[in-house]
């Protein structure tokens, strides 16, 4: 009812942050940097997550923490932005698609990721939930700001109506634990392809191309 | 007309000449050698509790005409037992292959089948010419979250097992070793050893998928290895050699973020430069290297050793937490 309401606010506000102009909130760096900072902050983050996942899952215990634990994709689990793609396609993708992709994950990920944080069990889970959220939260600012940097425009917040009410509620703890488990499987899936989708930014982005725009722009 | 027969070791076999009578006069030849009368039971070979070297053609004639009433072939061997199967991407994002062997022989003919469902679709794995026991699949997706689940049956005459393997898509990632490893002494310097290699040529796409390097290296007289680990680059030079040691060494690759280490690459040997024993005024300094500075005073250049793990700034991510922090509140506000 109500709640729920004041929860989609929140997480739309939350979300467009870093699309508010007022807010300057990235380093005036050369995209070349910012790639590789952000690039960095990938494997940072898919560092964290392994602890992470694994305290996670063995909170849910049996058998999410199974290591061979394979179920099938229940269709609900398609509203959780998928990393999987056709290989030609994202070889083709554009910087500025590329970038969108992962800004546009990452944003809603994080706020899958924050509605976890209330329901987690433990104090310890809880604390290491809210960390990591703090580092993806800046790996979103840090799309953002290459974005911004190599003049493509934010997309606006995260991608579709967050899910309706009446609906986004899991009908039973098991079915709840399994978004649970394919929100950290995709969240994981992201950040190994993240490290790749930068890899090539990297190499087609030189520093030299950023500097000129940051003139243009009368800084 | 000719049969095949398998049988199991250890079992006992009973042949039967054909539709000869049981009470027929008949002969049994092991590989034309005439088999003893105290193996027979009427017309029907009794072999016991056979083995390997039984195996052969066995064959009945009629006692008088000599005709030849009956032949089989008997093999002896072993059902398979459970088979060994490795799975790899040698050449991601391309694809992956399989191969497989059995853990013991079974003497006799075996078929395999490998089936490999993703979520649930079926893939084809397509068989190699060579080697015979191994297939490759090409992926169509790219960072799939879905299990590959590959299960290989063997089949014989005696029966069949099989084994299953489910895997991530980055678990099974593991590059084929460098190549064209050379190891160099470099004139003039006689603590330092130049290596240079080559991505492993099945690696399809080293651009977007770049890959890192793990070198070791020791003196052949020694057995502590040392080690450097190298982000990006293919080559290295070591400074810290022993003056006049053979070395021994070799490198490993591995893809940048995912995925384990692959073998260590074919070993190279190298001495580092010595100076000549005799001293001639007129030797000439003959530089090879493109190095500005031939100086042995020269500080040796820092191995790179760590990656960079830089963290984001924080100062950024703390103004944007505050104006969060606001806003939180004001829709707390409304609750």
């Amino acid at each position: 009812g109500d709640s729920w309401g004041i929860f989609t606010f929140l997480c739309a506000a939350l979300c467009n942050l870093p699309a508010l102009p007022a807010l300057n909130c990235t380093e005036e760096l050369g995209a070349g940097q910012s790639i590789q900072k952000t690039y960095d902050l990938t494997r940072y983050l898919e560092h964290q997550l392994r602890t992470l996942a694994g305290t996670y899952l063995n909170y849910l215990g049996p058998p999410f923490n199974e290591p061979d634990f394979n179920p099938p994709r229940l269709a609900r689990a398609e509203r959780v932005p998928s990393a999987t793609v056709d290989l030609d396609l994202w070889r083709g993708l554009t910087d500025n698609a590329r970038l969108a992709a992962n800004y546009r994950a990452y944003s809603r990920l994080l706020c899958y990721l924050r509605a976890l944080d209330g329901q987690a069990g433990t104090a310890e889970l809880r604390h290491r939930l809210g960390h990591f959220c703090s580092s993806l939260q800046g790996l979103v600012l840090s799309i953002a700001g290459v974005m911004s940097s190599l003049g493509y425009p934010l997309p606006a917040g995260p991608a579709g109506p967050p899910a309706p009410p009446g609906n986004p509620v899991a009908p039973n703890d098991f079915l709840k634990k399994m978004d649970d488990f394919w929100l950290l499987k995709e969240l994981q899936t992201w950040l190994w392809r993240s490290a790749k989708d930068f890899n090539r930014l990297k190499k087609k982005v030189p520093p030299a191309v950023v500097t000129l725009r940051l003139e243009a722009r009368g800084f | 007309d000719s049969h095949i027969q398998y049988e199991r070791v250890g079992a006992d076999v009973t042949m039967k000449c054909g539709s000869m009578d049981w009470d027929a006069a008949v002969t049994w030849t092991a590989n034309g050698t005439d088999i003893d009368e105290s193996h027979l039971n009427g017309s029907y070979l009794i072999l016991k509790n056979v083995d390997l070297t039984q195996s052969g053609q066995y064959s009945c004639y009629e006692g008088s005409s000599w005709h030849l009433k009956y032949q089989t072939y008997l093999r002896v061997g072993t059902p398979p037992k459970e088979p060994v199967l490795m799975c790899r991407s040698n050449n991601y994002p391309k694809g992956f292959y399989c191969s497989w062997h059995l853990p013991t022989p079974t003497y006799i003919p075996n078929s395999f089948n490998i089936s490999v469902i993703h979520g649930t679709r079926e893939m084809v794995c397509e068989k190699d010419v060579f080697p015979k026991n191994r297939c490759h699949i090409r992926y169509l997706q790219l960072f799939s979250t879905v299990k590959y689940k590959v299960t290989l049956t063997v089949t014989n005459a005696l029966g069949k097992d099989s084994t299953t393997l489910t895997f991530d898509e980055f678990a099974i990632v593991k590059p084929d070793p460098p190549e064209s490893v050379i190891a160099k002494p470099v004139p003039n310097n006689p603590r330092r050893l130049e290596v240079s290699w080559q991505n492993p040529s099945s690696w399809p796409d080293p651009e977007s998928f770049p890959l890192k390097f793990f070198l070791r290296y020791r003196p052949l007289i020694l057995d502590q290895w040392q080690h450097v680990e190298l982000s990006d680059g293919t080559s290295h030079t070591i400074t810290d050699a022993y003056a006049g040691k053979e070395y021994i060494i070799q490198v490993a690759a591995k893809d940048n973020d995912i995925g384990t280490w692959s073998d260590w690459s074919v070993a190279v040997h190298a001495t580092p430069w010595t100076e000549e024993p005799k001293h001639l005024t007129t030797e000439a300094q003959v530089t090879e290297t493109t190095s500005a500075s031939t100086s042995s005073f020269m500080p040796p250049p820092t191995t790179k050793i760590c990656d960079k793990g830089a963290v984001v700034g924080s100062g950024a991510v703390a103004v944007c937490w505050t104006a969060g922090l606001v806003l939180a509140a004001y829709g707390v506000l409304f609750i």
